[in-house]
């Protein structure tokens, strides 16, 4: 049970940071996207 | 050092990695260049910036090469609870500052720093008081971030300390220099998908090298009780405390953030700062975990220095492509940081010293351009300069984030207390500035009554802290209760205690001091100001709206 709960508690974090990345991804995306509808600037 | 103890990659490959990111860097710049840039965008971009790249711009701003030895070493000094008391209270500064961030924007939605809102406020002193608060921070953030460099590239190459800092310095100038605040957030993007992926790779590849999770079961036996416990109450009062009275401190004395506050689309504001938040917590946690993996396994620090905790780990365990991937991800984490404060502090001397206080708002475009790429010339030198001196970086980080302590309840009252004056805030900041260095350089000898008043002073600064965080979210009320609530607690847990953590104490003082002058000067005074002043004082510099294409 030990050895459970301390593998997750390592390995909790880059999971997170995997749906935070997609997350991220996803809505750089359709910024890009909306960008290119609108002929604004992305930055 | 030790170097034998390190794998080496020879001048050749080193160099190659660092031209592959500069080089890419650069020419990910060259899709936004423009022949002449426009002064507001060169500051904030178009205030238009959407969810994602306003995200992952604000994560790879705040994760800086200290926040990976950071967590680190608070993972292998505290043990279970370590990384949590690093990256959680570190994150929460995302968190706290983005009820005020749009209170500012309200206040001054075409503003590119918080010194321009406070001179619209103020005037002069107060402004350049926030200003030489920014810089002070960006500089120190320059040095820590040049010198991190230089202490990778010399622990894994046969290449100098100083090579390091060099590179780094001319790399982050390159490709910041031409379009400022624009190229710093196209180029977050790409700087964060790198190093999540990275640590999403290395976390797991450590863990798992070091013979998997059984192998921290065993190693529980090495930790002291202390450190194998999770509510560890060293490791709250030496570490998790000192970084949550900072909290508000760092947002609000630090530019890199209220820039990006300022360039949000104002509607993505919150999920754009929740997202940040939540992205810099898993990563620095994460690679906090890397410091505790070391102290599970027994592993010596080489030197003692425990900046060398993760090298160690990564060129003990894995393979040199997961080195080569290490050194990208801090790399990419200290540029990251490095673009923004040079586009923070450019902002800052371009609207904050040149646009207010010579130009009286009506300042030349071309010439504050200009002025704006010099600084970060200047900035670059004197961080690659400043580099050469070793300093303990947890220290600096707690010590700069108290000095910001003094500011962060005037600032905040200013918003939103028509009362506040710019006597009742130089008074404030400098008597907040003054107890701390007092307290925290132990001026005065701690007997009689004074470490009770010093303990009294910090507890209200304790439930001005707790006050301020629960008023962004709650409101006047609910802040008022909390704030008289904590700080009656905490004067009760506070005296004959609190005299022993002087960084703490010190850090506690400079809120409650700061808060308390703040509160009666205005009192003194029966002028009320009117915040619409605020908009029509704070314009936009440039005659062509930015970042709109013909």
């Amino acid at each position: 049970m030990q050895t459970f709960i301390l593998g997750s508690y390592v390995l909790i974090w880059p999971l997170v940071s995997l749906a935070i990345l997609a997350v991220i991804g996803v809505a750089t995306w359709k910024d890009i996207q909306k960008a290119r509808r609108e002929k604004t600037e992305l930055v | 050092m030790n170097k034998e103890s390190f794998y080496q990659f020879s001048t050749l490959t080193v160099l190659a990695l660092l031209v592959a990111f500069y080089g890419g860097t650069y020419l990910l710049t060259l899709l936004i260049k423009k022949k002449k840039e426009n002064t507001d965008a060169f500051m904030v971009s178009n205030h238009q910036i959407g969810f994602g790249l306003g995200a992952a711009s604000m994560t790879a701003t705040w994760i800086w090469a200290a926040s990976f030895y950071g967590a680190a070493t608070s993972g292998y000094t505290y043990g279970i609870s370590g990384p949590l008391h690093y990256g959680l209270w570190g994150a929460l500064m995302i968190l706290f500052i983005y009820p005020f961030g749009r209170r500012f924007r309200e206040l001054a939605p075409n503003a590119h720093t918080l010194g321009e809102l406070i001179h619209a406020r103020h005037g002069s002193s107060s402004q350049l008081i926030l200003a030489s608060s920014n810089i002070l921070g960006s500089i120190i953030s320059l040095m820590v971030n040049f010198t991190a460099s230089g202490a990778l590239v010399s622990v894994l190459s046969p290449l100098s300390f100083q090579a390091g800092v060099v590179i780094a310095g001319v790399g982050v100038l390159s490709y910041t220099l031409w379009s400022g605040f624009r190229a710093s957030v196209l180029t977050d993007f790409a700087q964060l998908m790198a190093m999540m992926a990275v640590a999403i790779l290395i976390i797991p590849a450590v863990l798992f090298a070091l013979g998997g999770p059984g192998t921290l079961s065993d190693g529980m036996s090495l930790l002291t009780p202390e450190q194998a416990n999770l509510f560890s109450m060293d490791a709250i009062l030496n570490q998790g405390a000192p970084f949550f009275v900072a909290v508000l401190a760092y947002a609000i004395g630090n530019q890199t953030i209220s820039q990006r506050l300022f360039a949000v689309r104002e509607d993505h504001i919150k999920p754009t700062f929740i997202t940040a938040t939540i992205g810099y917590g898993a990563i620095v946690i994460g690679l906090g975990m890397i410091g505790l993996m070391a102290l599970m396994t027994g592993m010596e620090p080489i030197d003692g220095d425990m900046n060398n905790l993760i090298p160690q780990m990564v060129s003990m365990y894995l393979s040199p492509v997961f080195i080569g991937l290490f050194f990208i991800l801090v790399i990419g984490s200290l540029s990251s940081t490095a673009d923004s404060d040079l586009s923070a502090m450019s902002a800052i001397v371009m609207a904050d010293v040149y646009g207010k206080n010579i130009a009286k708002n009506k300042p030349d475009p071309t010439k504050m351009l200009f002025i704006g790429r010099l600084t970060m010339i200047v900035a670059t030198l004197i961080g690659v300069i400043l580099a050469s001196f070793s300093m303990d970086i947890l220290i600096m980080l707690v010590f700069v984030g108290a000095l910001w302590g003094a500011i962060v309840f005037p600032v905040i009252a200013s918003c939103f207390w028509n009362r506040v004056t710019n006597a009742a805030f130089t008074s404030a900041v400098i008597a907040g500035l003054l107890m701390f260095c007092i307290a925290r350089f132990e001026l005065l000898p701690m007997v009689s009554v004074i470490p009770v008043l010093f303990e009294l002073l910090a507890a209200v600064g304790g439930g001005v802290v707790l006050g301020l965080m629960a008023f962004g979210f709650g409101g006047r009320r609910v802040g008022m209760i909390v704030a008289t609530i904590a700080a009656i607690a905490l004067a009760f847990f506070c005296v004959g205690f609190l005299r022993d953590y002087t960084v703490l104490l010190a850090s506690l003082m400079a809120y409650g001091v700061s808060t308390i002058v703040c509160v009666v000067v205005s009192l003194l005074s029966s002028s009320e100001f009117d915040f619409t002043q605020i908009d029509q004082k704070v314009i936009n510099y440039d005659p062509v709206k930015p970042g709109v294409q013909a």
